[in-house]
């Protein structure tokens, strides 16, 4: 959005990727450490719903940046670090200042701060004297080949003093992120904590200016770790899983870049946002896939429960229990029924010949069961539910299945002895 | 904070036997004030509910006593001693809906994050750590789920394990936030079964509800309404004409006049 007007203005050129493969170790390498620290730093991000403070800190720090090299008139490592920070902080505690000291709300306090911040930039960098060379383009998309031995070894020491902090105070991070509240009771520093964090994630993010882009830079924060949410229940796992989405998205997005000859920024951004989907479609909670799998496994204990009642239905009524009327019984094609009889015949409820399947033992047990539940549910429905005994069995053709719950209804009736039409409730552990 | 040893001579064995005490304590919020004059004393191993509307102060209440607002005026001592000196005293269940239940932690996660405050930000937990966090599930009879997430919990065991992490911290002193939001008849006394318990362990609990039907299960009553309406025994504050006091008329005169003095300066 606020990279719209830059873009016109700075004409970005494709054919520029076109440089020596040289040059490509120490971005593709600043590029992955980047990826590693912002998906941990974006894991607290993601969790205390702070994804907007992490753009904000991203477009703020840019006049940090342009101040440090009007001061020492190179792009040096150091000043611009210390720039960052100090924009950095600056917006975060300028953000709480506005959002405490006024009525504003926390998300306009950060839209107005960082959009001033940036705009401060923009500015400064039009008024450098004629003659520096100033890349703003570099810092608007970000681009690798910039990216020079030192920044690689500056990203190296930030990578290892953000994961040694992180490592060293994961406790207490950890119950500042889940319960701030507690944590203020407990005495423990959250403001500071809140402030280290914004430090780091400055911090990182400048670095990873070169490399991404401040624009897309907050994706690097925000996809990876929101992809290892999706897949873990550990807080751990979430910040180890983080980190190596974070690593694998630069990784992958800068050899996409170049086999396809695009900007390794937004490549590696999309890298990223792959993973995410697929994280959202294999996550083991609320994933797609594991959903679906879920939901065959109860159709097929569902499935499963109708034969056993069926096959009890035909011996009870004195036939031989013949593939051809459990299908007619149970509603199942042959092809289904014959898959589902053996995985029966493996958990030893049904014992078949040829053509011929009889229950077990524990296969008796089983339809009984089944068949108490239903009758047991069904008196539930009119007495209970107050409906129509006609339309009640195919309600209760469902309900059967939770025969766990059956004894509770049996409670809840008092232990009626027929069901409304009549038919015998069997007994609780009856044969 | 240095003279709380010196003044610990004048204390009689009475007053020593009280976990909370609040002398006139004051709140207001972009000054407009929000608790009037609040005092009460708490003898150790009791169980005090806290009643009255929205926006009768309940949560400021909380909040003040927790250490999270300064008071304007007025003092909290805990055990005969001030709030920053007796942090660890403290132990707090918060609401089931100012919870993040999406959070990546598994139940004993949760019970060992009591330990913290003590450990403070270097030191790590160690095994003694896990035992004590185990011991405390235990007492809430939570052991079996320990390794769950706590999404997969019920409203009643979502509120067993912070108590069980209040208890991990050691803390003498409980604060509930309407710990029978969204819970069952069979689940709400559950709770105070265990309540009880824990009282009778020693441990002093404030309870914040805005339900009325369980008023003599508690200990003692603080009837709120940005005042202390009545505080004592059920039997004796829960009286009609004092709910009708709590909760009717929300603006008393004396905030009538308060409001009408402001308009004419």
């Amino acid at each position: 959005m606020t990279g719209i007007n830059v873009l016109a203005e700075f004409d970005f050129k494709p054919e520029l990727w076109a440089f020596p493969f040289t040059y490509l170790p120490e971005g593709l390498w600043t590029s992955v450490l980047v990826g590693v620290t912002c998906g941990v730093l974006g894991c607290f991000v993601v969790l205390r719903r702070m994804a907007l403070i992490g753009d904000a800190l991203s477009h703020a720090i840019l006049p940090g940046v342009v101040i440090a090299f009007l001061l020492t008139n190179n792009t040096g490592i150091m000043g611009l670090l210390f720039g960052a920070l100090l924009a950095g902080l600056t917006t975060a505690v300028l953000i709480n200042v506005v959002s405490h000291g006024s009525r504003t709300k926390e998300d306009s306090a950060i839209g107005i701060v960082f959009t001033a911040f940036f705009a401060l930039g923009l500015i400064l960098i039009s008024n450098l004297p004629r003659g520096t060379h100033f890349d703003l383009k570099c810092f608007v998309f970000g681009i690798p080949e910039a990216v020079s031995r030192d920044d690689l070894v500056l990203m190296v020491i930030i990578a290892v003093v953000v994961i040694g902090i992180i490592a060293t105070l994961y406790h207490p991070m950890k119950l500042i992120s889940f319960d701030p509240v507690v944590a203020t009771a407990m005495g423990l520093p959250v403001m500071a904590f809140h402030y280290l964090l914004m430090g780091m994630i400055s911090a990182t993010v400048v670095a990873g200016l070169k490399t991404t882009g401040v624009i897309l830079v907050v994706a690097m924060v925000i996809t990876p770790a929101s992809a290892a949410y999706q897949l873990t229940n550990r807080f751990w796992q979430m910040l180890v899983l983080a980190g190596f989405f974070g690593g694998l998205s630069a990784m992958l997005g800068m050899i996409l870049a170049f086999t396809i000859n695009a900007p390794s920024g937004p490549s590696m951004v999309l890298v990223a946002t792959l993973i995410f989907a697929l994280s959202m479609l294999f996550s083991p909670t609320h994933g797609y896939v594991f959903d679906k799998l879920r939901k065959r496994r109860i159709r097929r204990h569902i499935e499963g429960e109708d034969i056993l009642k069926a096959v009890h239905r035909i011996q009870h009524s004195g036939e031989e229990a013949t593939r051809q009327r459990i299908s007619d019984r149970a509603g199942l094609t042959l092809k289904r029924l014959g898959s589902l009889l053996k995985e029966l015949a493996r958990q030893k409820l049904i014992q078949g010949q040829d053509n011929v399947t009889s229950l077990t033992d524990s296969g008796h047990r089983r339809a009984v069961e089944l068949v108490r539940a239903h009758r047991l549910w069904e008196s539930y429905l009119v007495d209970e539910a107050n409906l129509d005994p006609e339309n009640i069995h195919l309600h209760a053709e469902q309900l059967e299945h939770a025969h766990d719950l059956a004894d509770e209804v049996d409670r809840t009736l008092g232990h009626p002895r027929h069901d409304p039409h009549g038919s015998e409730i069997p007994e609780s552990g009856s044969r | 904070m240095q003279n709380v040893q010196s003044t610990n001579p004048d204390v009689s064995g009475e007053k020593a036997k009280i976990a909370i005490h609040l002398r006139d304590v004051t709140v207001s919020y972009r000054e407009k004030p929000v608790l009037r004059s609040i005092s009460m004393n708490v003898p150790k191993g009791q169980i005090v509910g806290v009643v009255g509307p929205n926006g009768a102060g309940k949560s400021t209440l909380l909040k003040t006593m927790l250490g999270l607002i300064e008071p304007d005026a007025g003092e909290i001592r805990y055990h005969d001693q001030p709030i920053l000196e007796s942090r660890h005293l403290l132990g707090y269940v918060p609401q089931t809906e100012a919870v993040d239940w999406d959070f990546p932690v598994t139940v004993l996660d949760v019970v060992m994050m009591g330990h913290y405050g003590r450990l403070g930000w270097f030191r790590r937990p160690g095994k003694r750590h896990r035992e004590e966090a185990m011991q405390a599930l235990e007492t809430v009879g939570m052991t079996p789920y320990s390794k769950r997430h706590i999404r997969q919990l019920s409203g009643g065991q979502q509120q067993r394990i912070f108590l069980a992490r209040a208890l991990c911290q050691k803390a003498e002193i409980l604060f509930l936030d309407e710990p029978f939001g969204g819970v069952d008849a069979a689940t709400e006394s559950a709770i105070f079964i265990l309540m009880d318990d824990l009282a009778a362990k020693g441990h002093t609990l404030l309870v914040v509800n805005h339900d009325l039907s369980v008023l003599d299960r508690y200990n003692q009553l603080l009837l709120l309404n940005q005042r202390v309406v009545a505080y004592g025994s059920p039997s004796l504050t829960a009286t009609e004409q004092n709910l009708r006091k709590t909760y009717g008329g929300r603006l008393s005169l004396l905030d009538q006049a308060e409001f009408a003095l402001k308009q004419e300066l």
